[in-house]
């Protein structure tokens, strides 16, 4: 998944290196014909212009022709339409007219992406401007998109773009500036001597429908991180292909298990914009080096004034279907991007909370042992996972009866401890008979088809195996119904799912995939859609489980193949990475990366999934890992046990405290889940989306923010003596651990301790904490809360509290509380931060706050008075952690027990 | 006492509201016993507050008064504020569990909804309401521990009557150790005579064999001058002079032994070689080629593909069928080895049989049955040597597991035969030998010429004769030696093990321990060495194998054996909770020590201690 997306920001250096993965067995661009075409293009050599341009039912519409058109072979028009919605968001679409003759086939449009909501906001344009630009040569169009901004639309050649408003307003966007457009429209027949099979390795694609790829470019403008991708001809461009690739490389272009054909931009003079094309075929994209078509530049009279990154957009089919996002705040684009795809799911609280995995927990007493180890040493987890091996011969639904006898007992018994499991369920149903699920499946012709129509047989974990066609709503449907508790035996309330290979990954495949000519539900083939495949089948299991339980309680559903939209249906991980540092590193910018396109819940298996990781890296993985949206320690079966407790003592200790800060944090983090799922802003997130106009945040992605308020800087190295972290804004940052001031805007080489990483609280932030310790989550719903206040130079601060029942959807009517606590003028107050009547659904909480620690306060007071109380409470010198040994001494008021539910003030006397 | 409790209790309760004139609300419920889940070595501690309103935090870090004792807030890092509360995430809390034993908890379970104490002290606020079931678990715990100690008790004997026996044996063996030395002693010296009057008589032999040869060249040479006419007589003659010589010549070449044993190999492989390819499949000569490569993996000791192989793998699955390609690269993840590699050593006929075996075992792996089964029981693999896993020794009798050959004689090469040497007639023959070689020794005239041929031989046939003997006497004191110097445990009480094999079947694989020597696993034909004896570990209650074969992209194999007391040596519940690194129990009343024995007998003598308490709260 190194880059499924690809923000600008974020692209890696490439490091020729020897890769453990079989690069051989994976395609490059040369080995495939469309990119190569595409790639092989001259600059301005797009012919098309815009004509009939008009506005029909609030969109403006177009026609595109070739300027020159044969006359023995006039070219078919393309169909071009521009639609604005809410919030600065400009959708483009181009596909062939259907209203020609009726095309063989009709082009593949990627369907339950696009939440409903999105159609809603839709402008509906009225006027449409023509003007004259550069000198009065060439006609636009222009409509209105959002306050300040305008698309335009160039007629010869065309040209599509996103300025800010007037007639000389800069450019945001554009499309096709450097003229590489090109459609490839279906043909009834081959032509002579065309050839449209393709051969790799030793499989062939037959492609029946021959050439239906689309290329174009893409300019970003005012973009500070022009970056150093790979240049055109003797590198790789970015592949949005997901595939199952066995020990991927950490710093490569090449596709992994998920795509999000996403890229934003970001620049300290204007901020943040986005594009999104909405293409499920297989993706390539080049970022061009600043000045790549130097020698093209008499012919495309691209503006000299404005910095710009170029990229070019390769698909192999399906139509032209993006988003323009205007930004111009980084938050700005995340929202209008989730704004079309939805927001993150909220998940429930134990789901965000410690998961502990291998391959395999082989039996029910393993089960048993490893969670009475837990509670043991008092580390507390919520989920024990079952990989593949628990099930009767990889027949997904089912328990291998000598190593799980009693899986309801089993559930039951670790659910009397607040604790989950998850077990694997994978697209690959095993060709066998007997097999209830392959049975229906195959009666009822549910199967993906291969080019002949026969039931396509592929080979996976349960030997030869075919594939659900989740495209078709009815059978993802049937498929929910698979996880209702009838017909999922062995399955209780506290079981939840996770689904592995569903890029789909098939052993005996091309690439390790699904033929491209296998065939899907409406002769769609599986070129068009491949990576939504995965997001399919997520979103079928999400919905088996929201099912099970009448719609009551939200899924848990873990996926490993993603396209847009995936966040609305659970969390993502980043596959089988490895036990090396590099491995720790590259998760940082993985998981990053991942939260920007949406993703928010999303994690690496801490550790590393193949090989041994030495004990150090463990300590250093959970420490960062504790910081992850999704926190799962998983391994190979190969690989030796690796559970917290199994290397001495000492090492105990450190996993053990990782794992509390995580448990500690959980109201924060709960929060920050919310402020996803309302806003779609992710929750770990780069420095440079909380300081867009801190240009050294640009290129830092080893650290991150936690919410607003967390910095997290990761030790990525063996045995580092220091570690230098820059803390950026102009307000302090205080250590969590000693709670000592940092000055902001500035590097401060610290020395690397054992027993934590560096991690920063942001002056001006309140944040909320449980300090008390459980087995799990689930013990601490009645805790009482911390709030750890980090006064900012004018010395005050404010931070949010959110909080329901982390089970059910009852927050969706409004059952929850969420507070706004500020500190200003030597008051505290909480107030309400959700809407004022939440009437019938209410949620009651008799949560109170125990402590309230004051961070940067230069007087010493003594007292507090609560009110409308009128009570008084001490203030004491306390610690700033309660584990972790004697720590720093800091101002704490001493049991304010107020209720969270409540509005309150306390000042400080 | 109790009088006292309750005094605190009201002076406690008006403190807060002296201080805070309004009563606490609902989160922090004031408890009934300001003293609750402190343990009883730390009631002095808290007596600290009759003489003085403040204490200090047990690390010392800060002071606390009465009020803040057990206030539901932690004040003090190390918990000691707070031994009844959750406040503290350092803290401990104590359960009395009157009827069973007390029990400390980390502060965390209390008030989390869970009942840890069996007399549910650890719940009071009321959310969850628990049971007391002390005096049922405190029975149970009783009559476990009651059988635990029957078992001890028998066992205990067994023990020292092993121990006697070890000792019996190993002075029997010491004795039989010295004496063989005297005998070395006096062989050694008898032997070198020998070799040397041996050595001497050769000696004289072939200066008489040149003699004689040099005469006869002599006598030829003056033949020859006369006869030197008839060349078929010429041809004859020389045709003798070499199978004369030859006929001096009493070695083979030395390189004859060794040119035979390799020609009779060549012809076995000719045989060998149809006859694997019989047992091959159909895939034939590809599969060669794979299992080559394969072989490559198996030595890639960093467990990822290096660049090289991978290519090689992957210009091989273009000629994979579909399903070939499928489990080929299911392996890259499983590491298991596809079926064709069944037949392994096509391509290498140098292997042994041995190997030969062992490695089909590790590659016919079967995909569905590749989860490994243990049966299941109640046995667990503790890491730490608590209570519980003692506890497990009463298990033993009921499993029902494939009943185990309770032990086997290892016939090994110490064990050789040895009856000729051994035994109370050695002394005698010792002194017949004694005699022999000196009468020989002094009959044989050295000087003599020609040797007499008959001593000659008599010398020779008395030398072999003492020095293979000496050679029996010398390997059998190696071989007590090395037995006596391992570590057969502090009393000896691992004597037993010597030489001996414990076995247990599990599915379709014999798991064989042999202590001191190596632990197996066998299927039908086929043996994995899991590892070669290494050491006791965990004051010998561990034997410890290292260095078994080595695991596809893994570790060598190792195995542990945890040994427990039982009544007789029975060998169960072998386990790999890691791949690779095997676990197993094995009961033996070696481990059966009268100190644990009275551990045990002291808990129930408190715990029963405790009943009467318990009935008076009854």
């Amino acid at each position: 998944m190194g880059k499924p997306l690809s923000t600008l920001v974020f692209l890696l250096l490439f490091i020729n290196c020897v890769y453990s993965w079989k690069k051989d067995e994976f395609r490059n661009c040369n080995q495939t014909p469309f990119c190569k075409r595409a790639r092989s293009r001259k600059p301005g050599s797009c012919s098309l212009i815009a004509a009939d341009v008009s506005i029909s039912d609030g969109d403006l519409v177009a026609k595109l022709i070739p300027k020159e058109s044969s006359q023995e072979n006039p070219a078919k028009p393309l169909v071009l339409t521009i639609s604005a919605y809410q919030d600065g968001v400009m959708r483009l679409k181009i596909d062939e007219d259907q209203t020609l003759a009726p095309p063989r086939k009709k082009r593949f449009e990627v369907p339950d992406v696009i939440v409903p909501e999105f159609l809603n906001k839709k402008l509906w344009l009225q006027r449409l401007k023509e003007e004259r630009i550069e000198g009065g040569l060439v006609i636009s169009s222009v409509v209105y998109l959002s306050e300040g901004y305008e698309g335009v639309i160039r007629h010869d050649p065309f040209e599509v773009f996103v300025r800010e408003s007037g007639e000389n307003g800069k450019k945001v966007l554009s499309l096709n500036s450097n003229g590489l457009f090109d459609f490839e429209q279906l043909k009834e027949n081959k032509e002579d001597n065309e050839d449209w099979e393709e051969k790799f390795r030793t499989h062939t694609d037959k492609r029946p429908y021959g050439p239906q790829s689309i290329s174009f470019d893409v300019s970003f403008y005012d973009a500070d991180f022009p970056t150093k991708g790979p240049g055109v001809d003797d590198s790789e461009p970015y592949r949005l292909f997901n595939l199952d690739v066995f020990e991927y490389a950490h710093d490569s272009p090449f596709g992994l298990y998920g795509s999000v054909p996403f890229m934003t931009s970001h620049g300290k003079s204007r901020g943040s914009s986005g594009f999104f094309w909405l293409n499920a075929a297989e993706m390539q994209i080049d970022v061009f080096s600043p000045g790549w078509n130097n020698e093209y530049s008499s012919v495309l009279m691209l503006p000299t004034d404005q910095k710009r990154v170029d990229t070019l957009w390769m698909s192999e089919a399906g139509v032209v279907d993006a988003f323009f996002f205007i930004g111009p705040k980084p938050k700005d684009v995340v929202r209008q991007y989730t704004s079309v795809t939805g927001t993150s799911a909220l998940p429930q609280s134990f789901a965000i909370a410690y998961h502990q995995c291998r391959w395999n927990y082989r039996d029910e007493e393993d089960v048993y042992n490893v969670d009475a180890k837990f509670d043991e040493h008092d580390i507390p987890y919520d989920v024990l996972w079952l990989d593949i091996e628990h099930t009767d011969g990889k027949r997904y639904f089912t328990w291998d009866k000598m190593l799980f006898p009693n899986p309801e007992e089993m559930q039951n018994k670790l659910a009397a401890k607040g604790r989950r499991m998850v077990t694997i369920v994978d697209p690959h149903i095993k060709r066998d008979e007997s097999y209830y699920i392959h049975k229906e499946a195959s009666e009822k012709g549910y199967y993906v088809k291969d080019s002949s129509g026969k039931d396509f047989d592929g080979w996976c974990w349960s030997g030869s195996s075919s594939y659900i066609d989740m495209v078709n709503p009815e059978i993802r449907s049937w498929w929910a119904e698979k996880f209702s508790y009838e017909n999922y035996v062995g399955s209780t309330p506290s079981l939840y799912i996770w689904n592995d290979m569903n890029e789909p990954s098939v052993f005996n495949g091309p690439e390790v995939s699904m033929p491209r000519d296998a065939l899907h539900h409406g002769d769609v083939e599986h070129r068009e859609l491949h990576n939504a495949y995965g997001y399919y089948f997520h979103m079928a299991t999400a919905e088996g489980l929201v099912k099970r339980n009448d719609g009551k309680d939200r899924p848990f559903v873990l996926s490993r193949a993603f396209f847009p939209g995936s966040q609305r249906y659970g969390a993502v991980w980043t596959g089988d990475n490895s036990a090396d540092w590099d491995h720790l590193r590259v998760s940082v910018p993985m998981t990053l990366t991942l939260g920007l396109t949406g993703i928010s819940f999303s994690g690496a298996d801490i550790g590393g999934f193949f090989g041994n990781p030495d004990t150090e890296l463990l300590v250093r993985w959970y420490q960062l890992g504790a910081y992850y949206p999704f926190f799962r320690g998983h391994a190979h079966h190969d690989t030796k046990r690796r559970e917290p407790w199994l290397f001495g003592e000492r090492n105990t200790e450190l996993m053990r405290e990782a794992i509390h800060i995580r448990y500690m944090l959980l109201p924060y983090f709960y929060t920050l889940f919310r402020e996803a799922n309302a806003t779609g802003i992710p929750v770990i997130r780069p420095l440079w989306m909380e300081f867009p106009s801190d240009e050294k945040t640009f290129s830092n992605d080893e650290a991150f923010m936690v919410g607003n308020g967390l910095l997290v800087q990761g030790i990525y190295t063996q045995r580092a003596k220091h570690v230098s972290v820059y803390l950026p804004g102009d307000e302090s940052w205080y250590d969590m651990k000693s709670g000592s001031a940092y000055k902001g805007r500035a590097i401060h080489k610290l020395e690397a301790l054992e027993d934590s990483i560096p991690s920063f609280q942001r002056a001006g932030t309140i944040i909320p904490r449980k300090d008390r310790f459980r087995r799990s989550s689930t013990q601490m719903e009645y805790d009482p809360y911390t709030l750890v206040i980090a006064l900012n130079s004018s010395k005050s601060a404010e931070g949010e509290l959110y909080v329901d029942d982390g089970k059910t959807f009852e927050f969706q009517q409004g059952s929850y509380i969420h507070r706004r606590f500020t500190f200003s003028n030597g008051r505290l107050t909480s107030s309400n931060a959700g809407p004022a009547t939440a009437g019938d659904h209410k949620y009651v909480s008799e949560c109170t706050v125990e402590r309230i620690i004051l961070l940067g306060l230069s007087t010493q007071p003594k007292t507090a008075l609560i009110e409308p109380e009128n009570r008084k409470v001490d203030i004491t010198w306390g610690p700033l952690l309660l584990r972790g040994g004697p720590g720093p001494s800091v101002l704490t008021i001493r049991k304010p027990n107020v209720r969270i539910a409540d509005d309150w003030t306390i000042q400080i006397l | 006492m109790k009088f006292f409790g309750l005094l605190d209790l009201l002076l406690f309760g008006c403190f807060i509201l002296l201080i805070h004139g309004i009563t606490e609300s609902a989160a922090s419920s004031p408890l009934k016993d300001p003293l609750l889940g402190v343990s009883p070595e730390d009631e002095n501690y808290f007596k600290g507050f009759s003489t003085s309103s403040m204490i200090k935090c047990k690390d010392g870090s800060k002071k606390f008064n009465k009020s803040q004792l057990n206030d539901d807030f932690c004040d003090c890092s190390d918990g000691s504020d707070e031994p009844g509360t959750s406040a503290c995430p350092n803290g401990k809390f104590y359960c009395k569990n009157a009827g069973h034993s007390p029990l400390i908890l980390y502060s965390s379970r209390v008030n989390d909804g869970i009942c840890d104490c069996c007399d549910g002290s650890d719940e009071y606020d009321g959310k969850t309401k628990c049971l007391n079931t002390c005096w049922e678990a405190g029975k149970t715990a009783r009559d476990k521990l009651k059988k635990k100690i029957a078992t001890y008790v028998e066992g205990v004997t067994l023990r020292r009557q092993e121990i006697e026996k070890a000792k019996l044996a190993i002075a029997k063996e010491e004795g039989e150790l010295s004496k063989l030395k005297d005998e070395e002693k006096i062989l050694k010296p008898l032997v070198e005579k020998l070799k040397e009057r041996k050595e001497q008589i050769e000696k004289v032999e072939e200066e008489e064999r040149l003699r004689i040869e040099k005469e006869e060249n002599k006598k030829k040479e003056a033949e020859e001058a006369e006869k030197k006419e008839t060349k078929a007589e010429d041809i004859e003659h020389a045709h003798d002079d070499i199978q004369d010589n030859i006929g001096t010549v009493d070695q083979p070449p030395q390189n004859y032994e060794e040119e035979y044993r390799k020609a009779v190999n060549d012809h076995s492989i000719k045989d060998r070689l149809p006859n694997t390819e019989a047992e091959g499949s159909i895939e034939g000569s590809l599969q060669a080629d794979e299992q080559l490569e394969e072989g490559s993996t198996f030595s890639d000791s960093t467990g990822l593909h290096t660049e090289n192989q991978d290519e090689n793998i992957g210009e091989d699955t273009e000629s994979l069928s579909r399903e070939e390609l499928g489990r080929r690269i299911a392996s890259r993840w499983t590491g298991e080895k596809t079926d064709q590699h069944e037949e392994v050593d096509a391509s290498s006929p140098d292997k042994d049989h041995q190997n030969t075996d062992e490695l089909s075992n590790e590659t016919n792996y079967d995909e569905e049955d590749n989860a490994y089964t243990s049966e299941e029981d109640e046995h667990k693999f503790d890491d730490d040597d608590d209570d519980d896993s003692k506890d497990q020794v009463d298990d033993f009798g009921t499993d029902d597991h494939y009943n185990p050959t309770p032990s086997q004689k290892l016939d090994s090469d110490d064990e050789s035969d040895f009856s000729d040497i051994s035994g109370t007639s050695g002394s005698s023959w010792l002194e017949k030998i004694q005699k022999t070689v000196k009468t020989m020794l002094d009959a044989v005239k050295l000087f003599q010429t020609p040797v007499n041929i008959s001593d000659a031989a008599h010398v020779r046939k008395e030398y072999d004769e003492s020095s293979a003997k000496l050679s029996k006497i010398q390997s059998r004191i190696s071989s007590l030696t090395k037995k006596l110097n391992q570590d057969l445990g502090p009393e000896k009480e691992f004597y037993s093990f010597y030489g001996q094999c414990f076995e247990t079947k599990q599915n379709k694989y014999v798991y064989k321990v042999c202590p001191f020597k190596q632990a197996t696993q066998v299927e039908g034909y086929s043996t994995t060495r899991l590892g070669s004896w290494e050491k006791f570990e965990d004051s010998y209650r561990v034997m410890q194998f290292l260095n078994g074969d080595k695991c596809w992209n893994g570790p060598d194999r190792s195995m542990k054996v945890k040994l427990r007391c039982g009544l007789k040596n029975e060998l169960t519940d072998v386990d790999e909770p890691s791949r690779c690194e095997y676990m197993a129990l094995l009961a033996t009343p070696a481990l059966c020590v009268d100190s644990r024995l009275k551990e045990l007998q002291d808990k129930l003598d408190s715990l029963n201690k405790q009943l009467p308490q318990l009935h008076d709260e009854l």
